[in-house]
């Protein structure tokens, strides 16, 4: 949004409902995309979320990368909640359906026979380990640095760091056995 | 491989000593920061760097859901009337968001409600002062002092209901001493029956060392002469009056 951010930002506070419809399209990509990394249920997750930013906007003040540090921050803090939630309610194993197995498969198959588009690599993200995955959706779709993304996670930048490289290079190995080349 | 540290030897495409690789850190730093990679790098490196550029790309179909939903609630906040802070806060918080002036009053009724409820209450179980129970009697209908209009310790009461019950049709209450008066009103006291000592409380007084025996009464012989009789028990030759309990067989006070 760069430097429109601000006035955008003042207008919503204000009770603009244009203004709020803006600052939603630009960033719920980027937010349905990292919650699909790290939640089941994205849409659920993501609908909490902005119930509670909603709530919260008109206390806000910072800039856009704290906007979107906050937005992430009570995104995880919801998608926790829901996995806690789930942990509590019974489950059929993904196993005993074989579905595991299709999901798996259907990301190989998609990536190598489609375009590359941006639910393939998500889906291809998904398949890192969970720190690795949160740090590269926090680093690249977020668009926040390794500061906020070890405040978010609560690890130190130094670390982040490190399991953003290794996490991409992880990617890097996926994505050619895959078949996403040039 | 030979364990699970592998020799340098066993690992060609890896420098000794740095498992994974950093040489191409300074390349995943320019990924993550979205600059351009020389041409000159590696393949993979611009296929990563494709890919990330598509993540974080425009929204595809679906990744506006919920705008319906976030919409909606934005504008149930936003009101002409919720422009102040107090009016946007959620409608579960409607208690603790009202104003400081209407919950004054709520409390000041809500407290004098409770206070007079515990006053009706305490009238009706006559457990008030005299005074304050011969005024609760004549103006909400509270039984009236059954006594005198002297202060009465509310815990003997408590403890003992039954034995203050007897007090009150046996023999009047001392005052507030714990020395029994010197010389009682004879018309108020009732004299113990021969055979109904079992009954007979201790006196209120709060003493706990036993009283000399009384002198020999009309309807009970002395202890010292003999025999003695059956229903006393030698192992207590007085009546210990120590908080109100009544001692079995005891002899009442000859001073009430």
């Amino acid at each position: 949004m760069g430097g429109a951010f601000g006035d955008t930002l003042a207008r919503a506070q204000g009770g603009d409902e244009s203004a709020f419809a803006r600052i939603f399209r630009d960033v719920q990509p980027a937010l349905l995309r990292y919650l699909r990394v790290i939640a089941l249920e994205a849409e659920d997750v993501a609908g909490e979320t902005w119930l509670q930013v909603v709530d919260g906007l008109a206390g806000f003040r910072g800039d856009e990368q704290a906007f979107r540090a906050w937005l992430f921050t009570i995104a995880r803090h919801r998608a926790v909640d829901a996995g806690r939630s789930r942990a509590r309610r019974p489950t059929v194993p993904l196993d005993l359906s074989g579905a595991a197995e299709q999901l798996v498969s259907a990301d190989s198959a998609d990536l190598a026979l489609q375009a590359v588009s941006a639910r393939a690599v998500v889906k291809l993200i998904a398949e890192l380990p969970p720190d690795q995955a949160e740090v590269i959706m926090l680093r690249v779709v977020a668009d926040l640095d390794s500061g906020d993304v070890a405040r978010i996670v609560g690890k130190t930048p130094g670390a982040v760091r490190v399991a953003a490289h290794r996490g991409l290079r992880r990617l890097a190995e996926l994505a050619a056995r895959a078949g996403v080349t040039q | 491989m030979s364990g699970p540290d592998a020799m340098h030897g066993e690992m060609p495409g890896f420098p000794p000593g740095r498992p994974g690789g950093e040489r191409d850190e300074p390349l995943l730093d320019m990924i993550f920061d979205r600059r351009p990679i020389p041409p000159g790098a590696p393949s993979e490196m611009h296929d990563l760097a494709r890919m990330l550029a598509t993540v974080a790309g425009p929204a595809e179909t679906g990744d506006l859901a919920g705008e319906t939903t976030a919409l909606a609630a934005f504008a149930r906040l936003v009101s002409p009337a919720s422009v102040s802070p107090a009016a946007k806060r959620p409608a579960r918080r409607w208690l603790s968001g009202r104003p400081a002036r209407a919950r004054l009053p709520l409390a000041a009724a809500l407290v004098t409600a409770a206070a007079g409820l515990g006053s009706i209450t305490a009238a009706y179980v006559d457990v008030l002062p005299g005074p304050i129970q011969q005024m609760a009697h004549v103006t909400v209908g509270a039984p009236a002092p059954s006594r005198d209009l002297s202060y009465r310790p509310p815990a003997v009461r408590k403890a003992y209901p039954r034995v203050t019950q007897d007090l009150r049709t046996v023999a009047p209450r001392p005052t507030h001493s714990a020395a029994p008066s010197p010389e009682p009103d004879s018309s108020s006291r009732q004299e113990p029956r021969p055979g109904r000592s079992g009954r007979s409380p201790g006196p209120v007084g709060v003493t706990c060392t036993p009283r000399p025996r009384p002198t020999q009464s009309s309807s009970r012989p002395s202890p010292t002469q003999s025999p003695p009789e059956p229903s006393w028990n030698p192992r207590f030759p007085g009546p210990v009056s120590c908080l109100n309990i009544p001692t079995k067989n005891a002899v009442p006070n000859p001073s009430w």
